[in-house]
């Protein structure tokens, strides 16, 4: 099948239906604003920032944030839950006005997407069973099978320390970070590499099941939010920083960060050059 | 379980059927049209007809859904999830359906058509007389298979962002740890709402023999 | 957008250990499940009543619930009650159990089509029970149930994608993967599409090509 003739085909049948096929570029914040609603693309397997709770409510930092943010903007939070490698497509698709995730700031997303203020620290470290002890501190992994979501930066910091150990870490890639947590358990793979506030969430709901490995193996990096690199969406991704920035200042944000990671978070006032 | 987590389990059973019956509805239509086509005598309607059921047999349902959720918006045609959803599910079983009817027409038997030629029947008057219900009568079992086909497939749309009864089972079984709860309670409302699908297509198919006698 | 097929064939290795992934989980659990399938189509035939009842029951369960439920019941409740499997043999069994369900119906419709005349004359004729299955039943229900099988075939090619939803390395996870890794998810997706395609159609045509060749048994069955 030739994809160029798929393409023209398709083309050739949005045309004769009338649909509009430039992307105008109205400016999104303007936009957003008229419709009062923000869309927002998330995967809900990330506690404590983004998960369904005991009772089947949509839950997290990332929920009690928005909420702020949309009160500043003045606009209702719509949601929408893919899995997470389904979500920056859906961004670049144009599913939604930016990303929750919220996702690591890397040397390679800052290229090809403008991040927010970051929110948390993101540093990777190791989540074991309780109660292991082939595994004390994270060298130990060497040669064993480890799990992290599918494409996270967190599976790649993991496959590029897998490759500084004597022997090579062998690396299962998951479509939600809930199920590497079940096989862990499952005892399937011996570790789940994942930011720290992530899995310290998971190991402080479930002490007898899972422990945290000490210290992070990572390179210090943080958390932000996503929006596209095309001009019109600039000025949405500038309000979100503006309100990010209020909320640190006047304190709620400090609040946010005690009430789910039990601990708050020293993160700068811009986007700082990523390390990883 | 608690009552309030098997509700939300019942509601999203809900979602899945009506997503489903959505799609199966413009699916059916949109499987008339293709069936339609691909019986022309045209090659110009034939050979489209013919592509468009082998793709859409041919391609995972999985990577249909996340075509259309990720290209469509690329070239102008916004798909918000539901849309997307509704829109692969209908895609993927009209292409199963254009085939079934296919079979129905092929079917009919052609001393029935002589004979309303030789009555006088116009074109149209066979085709609404005589051979759409004999050929509907012949493919209702393969619609209500088809219906329950669909029904299991949409247990993959959750790929594009709707929360299904699959997805709902999921995210429950992550957050209360219990997936052998949880996946058994979503197997069993499929089972229910399959059954019975089963079961009322068997009772069509047993009124619509009476009706020819 | 930019479909820029060059990256993705950068990565040809890769994709080529998931389309070996895929190509033989696939035809394993395609025969293993047929086999399968056979057993429980006899089983349900020839057996007692009761084992009749247990069997349709499975079948039931097996056919009124999507295989990704399936999959994940399997899976991640499987270790609830000690049954731990890793990807790759979890995939392959939930595979082979979903396809002998469908198969066994195949099977089962075929038996009944086989006409009764010709059963009963060969047992006149003083042919055993396994006799006559052997060498009445089963060739004249290989033509009737052929296509059939093909078309299961068909299906069970495209139930592999959704392994990749519990971590095994087949096409669609592997290329998936590449296609987030090089900002290039249309892309990868376009290509799995073709894949996919291009396999059910070759699957499609020797199935056309089997039942030509077979058709000379045709007369049996009519």
């Amino acid at each position: 099948m030739n994809k160029r003739f798929l393409m023209k085909a398709i083309l050739g049948l949005s045309l004769a239906l009338g649909l509009p096929l430039a992307a105008h570029a109205e400016d999104t914040l303007a936009k957003v604003k008229s419709a009062g609603v923000l869309k927002v693309g998330t995967e809900t397997a990330f506690a404590p920032f983004d998960f369904i709770d005991e009772t089947g409510a949509h839950a997290g930092l990332n929920v009690d944030l928005f909420d702020e943010i949309g009160k500043e903007l003045g606009v209702k939070i719509q949601w929408v839950a893919l899995p997470w490698d389904g979500v920056l497509p859906g961004l670049e698709a144009g599913q939604f006005d930016m990303v929750a995730g919220p996702a690591t700031i890397t040397k390679a997303r800052v290229e090809r997407y403008r991040f927010t203020v970051p929110i948390a620290e993101a540093t990777v470290a190791l989540l074991k069973r309780a109660g292991d002890d082939t595994i004390q501190k994270p060298e130990d992994i060497a040669g064993k099978l480890v799990g992290a979501g599918k494409a996270t930066a967190q599976l790649k910091q993991l496959q590029d320390y897998g490759k500084t150990l004597p022997k090579p870490v062998e690396t299962r890639e998951y479509v939600g970070y809930n199920e590497a947590y079940a096989d862990l358990a499952a005892g399937r793979i011996v570790a789940v590499a994942n930011s720290l506030p992530n899995i310290a969430f998971v190991a402080q709901k479930q002490p007898d099941t899972f422990a945290v490995v000490k210290p992070a193996f990572g390179q210090p990096s943080y958390f932000g939010y996503i929006g596209t690199k095309k001009p019109e969406d600039q000025s949405l991704i500038d309000a979100v920083d503006a309100a990010i920035l209020k909320l640190k200042k006047n304190g709620s944000m400090a609040k946010l960060q005690e009430k789910w990671f039990g601990t708050t978070f020293d993160t700068p006032d811009t986007v700082p050059t990523p390390k990883v | 379980m608690s009552w309030r987590l098997f509700d939300l389990m019942l509601w999203a059973a809900g979602y899945t059927v009506l997503l489903s019956g959505i799609s199966i509805a413009i699916g059916l239509t949109l499987g008339l049209l293709v069936c339609a086509a691909k019986l022309s005598t045209s090659r110009l309607l034939s050979a489209p007809a013919t592509v468009f059921i082998s793709f859409f047999r041919g391609v995972p349902l999985l990577v249909q859904l996340l075509l259309i959720y990720n290209l469509l918006p690329q070239i102008g045609i916004m798909v918000p999830s539901v849309v997307a959803a509704i829109l692969g599910l209908s895609l993927c079983t009209a292409a199963y359906q254009a085939e079934n009817l296919r079979g129905g027409f092929n079917s009919v038997p052609k001393g029935l058509l002589e004979a309303a030629d030789m009555v006088g029947l116009s074109p149209w008057q066979q085709l609404t007389r005589i051979r759409a219900p004999i050929a509907f009568r012949l493919t209702l079992p393969a619609l209500v298979n088809e219906a329950i086909l669909i029904l299991k497939a949409s247990s993959l749309i959750s790929v594009v962002g709707v929360i299904e009864l699959t997805r709902m089972a999921q995210n429950l079984a992550a957050s209360t740890y219990k997936p052998l709860l949880f996946y058994s309670v979503a197997g069993g409302l499929y089972l229910v709402i399959c059954w019975t699908l089963a079961g009322g297509g068997a009772l069509a198919e047993r009124l619509t023999r009476t009706h020819r006698a | 957008m930019s479909l820029d097929f060059g990256l993705i064939l950068k990565q040809m290795p890769d994709i080529l250990s998931g389309l070996w992934v895929t190509l033989w989980m696939w035809i394993v659990a395609t025969l293993l499940g047929a086999a399968l399938g056979f057993l429980v189509a006899v089983g349900r035939r020839y057996g007692p009543a009761p084992l009749d009842w247990l069997l349709k029951l499975c079948v039931e369960m097996l056919r009124g619930t999507p295989f990704l439920v399936q999959l994940f019941l399997l899976y991640f409740g499987g270790p609830f009650i000690g049954l731990r499997l890793e990807p790759i043999p979890a995939g392959l069994l939930g595979l082979t159990v979903y396809a002998a369900a469908y198969f066994s119906e195949i099977f089962r419709a075929g038996f009944q089509a086989v006409p009764k005349g010709h059963v009963e004359a060969a047992d006149m004729a003083g042919l055993s029970r396994a006799q006559i299955l052997r060498r009445i039943i089963l060739p004249e229900m290989t033509m009737l149930v052929l296509p059939q099988c093909v078309n299961m075939a068909i299906v069970l090619i495209k139930e592999t994608a959704i392994l990749s939803i519990i971590t095994v390395p087949e096409m669609t996870m592997v290329i998936g993967a590449i296609g987030s890794q090089q900002y290039a998810f249309v892309d990868a997706m376009f290509l799995l599409a073709i894949i996919y395609w291009v396999l059910v159609e070759i699957c499609g045509f020797l199935g056309r090509l089997a039942e030509a060749r077979l058709s000379k048994f045709r007369f049996a069955a009519s």
